[in-house]
C-alpha cells in the first residue's frame, strides 16, 4: 500500500464484557499495546485509551446500568492506517443528537456529559446504530488530507 | 495515582501524578473535600505529572472548583500537560478555570 510497506497487518480484538469498570485497563492495555506497535504519537494513544475509557464506561453505566444479565461488545481494529473501535451494549438505546453542549455556559459548571462530547472531538468518525446503542469510531494514525475531526459516518 | 501534598505560606500545593479516570477521581474529590474542611481554601493543583484524565476526571475538577467556590476559596491549576490542557480547551473548562503555567507563578499570583 502507498508503495511503500510490503505487507498490511490487521489485529482484531474481539470481548463480551459484564459490567465491570475493572476490566477497562486490561482490556485497554492489550489494545494500546498493538496500536503503539504502530510507531503511533502519544497524543494518538492518549485518544485511543480515551475513546475506548469513555466508550466502555458509557455503555455499562448509561446503556446497561450495571446489570448484571447485560454484556457489552467490545471490537477492536487495529491497522497500519488507523484504529477503529466498536462498543454495543444492551440498553434501551439514546438519541446522541438530544444531548446537552456541555460547552454552553449554563452546563460548564455541570459535573457531568463531557463523555460522548470528548468522543467526538477526539476521534476522526464517530456514528451510532442499533438506536443509540452500538458506537462506531474510527482515528486514523497519520493526517488525513480532508479528515474532519467527528465526522460522522454514513 | 499519587497526591503529595505541601504547605507554602497559607496556600496548598497539592501534585496529582498519574490518572484521574473512573478508579481513581473518586479518591481525587475526597482529598479535596478533606482538605477545604482543614480550612485549605487557596490551593494550587499541580497536574505536571498527571498522564491522563478523562471526563469522570474532569467531573471531579469542576466538583472541587465548585466546593472551593462555595466556601470561599481559590482554586489554581499549574503545569497542566499539554493534551491534559486541551480536554479543558475542548469541554470550554478553561473558561471557568484558573490555569497557570507554573507552580512558582501560581504561588506569586495569590
Amino acid at each position: 500500500m502507498f508503495g511503500r510497506k510490503d505487507s498490511f497487518s490487521i489485529v482484531n480484538i474481539e470481548k463480551l464484557l459484564k459490567n465491570d469498570f475493572s476490566l477497562l485497563p486490561g482490556i485497554t492495555s492489550e489494545v494500546l499495546k498493538e496500536v503503539e506497535k504502530k510507531g503511533v504519537s502519544s497524543d494518538i494513544l492518549f485518544d485511543v485509551n480515551l475513546a475506548m475509557q469513555e466508550s466502555l464506561q458509557n455503555a455499562m453505566q448509561h446503556g446497561n446500568k450495571m446489570d448484571p444479565t447485560k454484556k457489552v461488545k467490545f471490537k477492536a481494529q487495529i491497522t497500519d492506517n488507523f484504529f477503529e473501535l466498536s462498543v454495543e451494549d444492551e440498553g434501551v438505546g439514546f438519541d446522541p443528537e438530544t444531548l446537552p453542549d456541555p460547552t454552553k455556559d449554563e452546563n460548564l459548571l455541570k459535573e457531568n456529559g463531557r463523555g460522548v462530547y470528548l468522543l467526538t472531538h477526539l476521534m476522526d468518525e464517530v456514528c451510532y446504530e442499533n438506536s443509540g446503542r452500538r458506537v462506531i469510531m474510527k482515528k486514523f494514525f497519520t493526517e488525513t488530507k480532508g479528515k474532519r475531526t467527528g465526522e460522522r459516518c454514513a | 495515582m499519587r497526591i503529595e501534598k505541601k504547605k507554602k505560606n497559607d496556600v496548598s500545593v497539592v501534585k496529582v501524578s498519574g490518572d484521574i479516570d473512573i478508579s481513581s477521581s473518586q479518591e481525587v474529590r475526597q482529598y479535596f473535600e478533606s482538605l477545604l474542611e482543614e480550612n485549605g481554601n487557596k490551593v494550587i493543583i499541580n497536574l505536571g505529572e498527571v498522564e491522563y484524565v478523562d471526563s469522570s476526571g474532569l467531573a471531579a475538577f469542576v466538583d472541587i472548583l465548585k466546593k472551593m467556590r462555595a466556601s470561599g476559596g481559590t482554586l489554581k491549576l499549574s503545569n497542566v500537560p499539554g493534551k491534559v490542557k486541551g480536554l479543558f480547551e475542548i469541554t470550554k473548562l478553561d473558561k471557568i478555570f484558573d490555569m497557570v503555567d507554573d507552580e512558582d507563578d501560581a504561588l506569586d499570583s495569590f
